[in-house]
């Protein structure tokens, strides 16, 4: 329980200094040469194929979307990548994936009932985030069952029932 | 424990008590709900520029789980339109009471008075829910569905019992209004032991007895009070109080909690992480399934559906429990432990509910304004916003702020989790595997976010 | 009892009324009305599995406009009218889209979706039967492959084929001496590039050259007889309807190849005899057939095997464009 008392008392400032190492401490990725890359992702029945694109961050990527059957939309959220194709009519665009991280990739033109839910993702680098992420969870669980002082009253007494 | 009792406040208690102002709100809600039935069956088949789909599915449903559930309680369920007509149909009045009134008033059945119907009623939406989500026509017809069903039930059963033991999204909200600051009392019981009318109950000239056939006197959570304001209005004694509290009192007892209502949380839990996998999950396949209904292959993601609800979390969550129990003193059976745990649940499931519709929302909000435009598809352009293209909102941010709501929820359950290890003399090591089960739950749901 | 509590509770019911009654009836009222109204007329588009063009057939007359509103109601689509000059217009799903008409001649006009909508995209398809006016001279002609006797559906093997890809470019600095009888642009129309060789082959003006030399001859002229402005059209043709079928690269393997070769709609009166689509790029067939060939095959469609007849869709001078665009999967124009 001394522990506990301690971590009551200090836990403010320990919170904040865990919370920035789990999100800021610089994770060490292997360092590839970045290279240029051509994916050509099919959308066709509400899915892109390839749903997981995965690039090193400095490559050269060109996305070639090719419709299956309808007309369908590519947006790369946090990166400003937007085509449209229909089948037999492919579209290309390229850019450097300079940011880390996974952005999701969705369809940009209403495509019939499920086009809301019609995404993949497109990942550079390792998911980092997913493992911070992960860190601030077993973080969060300290906080909430160690760190604060708990009340554990089953019943109050004003809340005025038999 | 703080409590604030609002009604003290005498603007606040005239606008509770008055009848014009919820009326309004009432109003409101059935013109919304006429909108939407009309755009759902006469507009556009497109779910993206129709109201009915667009305004239930991204819009009422993000404010319901994201604002009005967690901060409100079951606020929601005092205006709510689906019960209204069968309800002034059964009193025959929309104000106070008029001595009339039709129906054949039927106590609920007494081996159905249990949370199981609604558990129910929701997995089967939850089963149908891609198409119904996505297409103006069926969410038209659910609806309008409810609100027959409810009609029905209005003129042979007592009360509210459709929005009690029959209507899925009160279920739903019913067991998440827990968490929110906002609660309705009474304020001395000593006094309601002394009052034998009980005419919160039995109802009297200047409003009807509780059409959740609760009793307020007995109230220690929100999972019973609809909030429909009516014992406020009929007690003599001025002993009803709408009290600004903590949020999540009422998960301090876990001792109180039923069989039914336990079950209820593993059950929104497992669908809320059900519905992230399949939704914005890596599996455009698991999707395609889970929308053609009536296939095959629909039929094995039901049965996926019903292996993971039913039994591997179930057996996952029995065995944290179970596995804490060697060696603590005054350890209780597994039923009874899963059902003092099962509170710990409910910040969990909300915080997985809230993520998953912050995220549709973000990408969705911008098919709001185009339609309401242009709400029959017949070429309107009332708000000027018929044109507006689809912009996802917030693309940079990632899904960082579903993570942020997840480790809120993640926190502040782990916090009751160990609350209740300590009240059954477990102490920190009885949390840890159940901490374990809420991380596990967790990291599914993040790795879907962000991996 | 109060007059007040009566007031109140009648006032509320009024309130209800108004909008349980007010509310359907207004917008109800008002998708009633804008259904009916004679002008200007709703055409709903669907994929063809689900209806094609709702209503199918439009009537009008000349000289009074005919107002439309177009509105898809699943996929994007698109709208426009064989064998116009007005531009196609697009219909992003769910959103009104308006337009007007005007017709100069009576007849029967052909309307048509312009943006892939699933397999049987070219079946969508309708009628604007156009009265009134005076009636259009008719100036139809023959195609060229009826006045010339070629059976379009008749199997066209290359008899000799080029060793390399025949080469406009090479061809040209071969060519300049050739007579100008050999080099019009009605001769190169009506043969094949089989035939235009053996003829080249047999000419004493072609003796000192190679086989291969009398095949960039055949691409010469092809080029030297089409347009530069031609075969951009053709280009933008054969993107838009033709790749999806038979491949961005023409070698029959585009994305709705699959579905060509096992038709989709049942029981539909042409279907009966599913193949994959021709390959271009095959010089086996391609060359022994000659442009008027094809200027036919494409005009009247593929009799049960899944090719569109593209007649009422594009004009004269689109098709002779496409067939054209055709043999750059066969020729350089330059290497």
């Amino acid at each position: 329980m001394g522990l506990t008392t301690q971590f009551s008392k200090a836990r403010v400032p320990v919170l904040f200094v865990l919370a920035g190492l789990a999100l800021f401490l610089p994770w060490r990725t292997p360092v590839i040469a970045p290279v240029e890359r051509t994916v050509r992702v099919v959308a066709r029945d509400f899915a892109f194929t390839p749903g997981t694109l995965t690039v090193n961050p400095g490559d050269r990527v060109t996305i070639e979307l090719a419709s299956g059957d309808f007309v369908h939309g590519l947006h790369v959220e946090g990166y400003d990548v937007n085509l449209t194709a229909e089948p037999g009519q492919p579209a290309s665009a390229t850019f450097i994936a300079d940011r880390p991280g996974t952005f999701r990739i969705r369809c940009s033109v209403p495509c019939g009932p499920l086009h809301p839910f019609m995404a993949g993702r497109l990942r550079v680098g390792p998911p980092v985030a997913f493992w911070r992420a992960l860190l601030l969870a077993v973080l969060a669980i300290l906080v909430g069952g160690l760190a604060l002082r708990h009340s554990s009253r089953a019943k109050t007494a004003d809340q005025g029932f038999p | 424990m703080m409590r604030f009792d609002l009604t003290r406040v005498p603007i606040v208690r005239a606008i509770f008590v008055a009848r014009g102002p919820q009326l309004a709100l009432q109003l409101g809600a059935m013109s919304g709900l006429i909108l939407v039935l009309v755009a759902g069956l006469l507009g556009t088949p497109v779910g993206s520029r129709n109201p009915a789909t667009v305004l239930v599915w991204i819009a009422w449903w993000a404010a319901l789980i994201i604002v009005a559930v967690p901060f409100f309680g079951r606020l929601w369920c005092s205006v709510c339109p689906l019960p209204l007509p069968g309800e002034w149909l059964q009193r025959g009045a929309m104000l106070r009471p008029r001595d009339t009134g039709r129906g054949l008033g039927l106590r609920w059945p007494r081996r159905l008075r249990s949370m199981w119907l609604q558990n129910g009623a929701f997995v089967l939406v939850a089963l149908f829910s891609l198409p119904v989500l996505t297409q103006p026509r069926l969410t038209a017809l659910l609806l309008a569905g409810l609100v027959l069903l409810s009609i029905a039930i209005s003129m042979i059963f007592e009360r509210r019992s459709f929005c009690r033991y029959l209507c899925p999204v009160g279920g739903f909200i019913a067991l998440y209004s827990q968490a929110a600051p906002l609660e309705l009392r009474v304020r001395d019981a000593q006094v309601c032991a002394g009052h034998t009318t009980k005419t919160c109950y039995t109802g009297s000239a200047t409003g009807f007895g509780c059409p959740w056939m609760a009793f307020p006197a007995g109230l220690t959570s929100n999972v019973a009070c609809g909030v429909c304001l009516e014992c406020l209005r009929t007690c003599p004694l001025d002993n009803v109080a709408i009290n600004l509290r903590p949020m999540g009192a009422d998960l301090l007892d876990s001792s109180r909690i039923r069989l039914d209502e336990a079950f209820k949380s593993l059950l929104l839990l497992g669908s809320a992480l059900v519905y992230v996998f399949v939704l914005q999950g890596p599996s455009s396949t698991l999707r395609s399934s889970a929308a053609a209904v009536g296939t095959a292959a629909w039929l094995a993601y039901v049965a996926a559906f019903f292996l993971i609800i039913a039994v591997v979390l179930p057996a996952l969550f029995l065995l944290a429990i179970t596995v804490g129990r060697p060696g603590t003193p005054g350890w209780l059976s597994p039923s009874q432990g899963f059902r003092r745990f099962a509170p710990s649940l409910v910040p969990l499931g909300l915080a997985a509910w809230a993520a998953f519709s912050v995220g549709f929302l973000l990408t969705n909000a911008s098919y709001i304004l185009p339609a309401l435009s242009d709400p029959l598809g017949l070429g309107w352009n009332l708000l000027g916003s018929s044109g507006m293209p689809w912009a996802p909102i917030g693309g940079s941010l990632g899904a960082w702020p579903l993570v942020v709501i997840l480790l809120i929820g993640l926190a502040w359950s782990s916090r009751r989790v160990r609350a209740v290890a300590e009240e059954l003399g477990g102490g920190v090591r009885a949390a840890i595997p159940v901490w374990a089960f809420s991380l596990l739950v967790t990291s599914v749901m993040i790795w879907v976010f962000v991996a | 009892m109060g007059l007040r509590r009566l007031t109140g509770e009648h006032l509320a019911r009024l309130a209800l009324g108004l909008i349980m009654l007010g509310l359907p009836l207004g917008l109800v009222g008002a998708w009633a009305v804008a259904r009916t109204a004679a002008s200007p007329t709703t055409v709903h588009g669907r994929v063809t599995e689900d209806g094609g063009w709702l209503p199918g057939t439009l009537r009008a007359t000349v000289g009074t406009p005919l107002r439309l509103r177009l509105i898809s109601d699943d996929v994007q689509h698109g709208f426009a009218i064989g064998q116009s000059d007005s531009p196609a217009v697009d219909l992003p799903p769910g959103e009104i889209v308006d337009t007007t008409l005007s017709f100069s001649q009576s007849g029967t006009y052909t309307f048509y979706c312009t943006r892939w909508c699933g397999p049987n995209h070219w079946r969508m398809r309708g009628v604007i039967e156009v009265t009134g006016g005076q009636p259009a001279i008719s100036d139809a002609i023959d195609p060229l492959y009826l006045s010339l006797g070629i059976d379009i559906d008749a199997p066209h093997p290359a008899l000799v084929v080029p060793g390399v890809r025949p080469s406009a470019e090479r061809g040209e600095a071969l060519g300049t001496g050739l007579p100008e009888r050999m080099r019009s642009r009605q001769d190169f129309v009506r043969r094949s590039p089989v035939e235009i060789w053996q003829g080249l082959r047999r000419d004493p003006s072609t003796t000192g050259l190679s086989d291969s030399q009398v095949w960039d001859l055949v691409a010469y002229l092809w080029h030297s007889t089409t347009s530069i402005d031609a075969l951009s059209d053709g280009q933008e043709l054969y993107a838009q309807n033709c790749a999806a079928c038979h491949g961005e690269d023409g070698a029959g393997d585009g994305v709705m190849a699959p579905n060509v070769a096992a038709p989709v709609l049942a029981g539909h009166e042409s279907g009966d005899q599913p193949s994959s689509p021709a390959d271009f790029t095959d010089r086996s067939t391609m060359l022994g057939a000659s442009s008027a060939l094809l200027q036919g095959k494409i005009l009247r469609g593929g009799m049960g095997t899944g090719m569109p007849y593209w007649g009422p869709i594009l004009t004269d001078a689109q098709l002779w464009a496409l067939t054209d665009y055709l043999w750059t999967f066969q020729f350089e124009e330059a290497p």
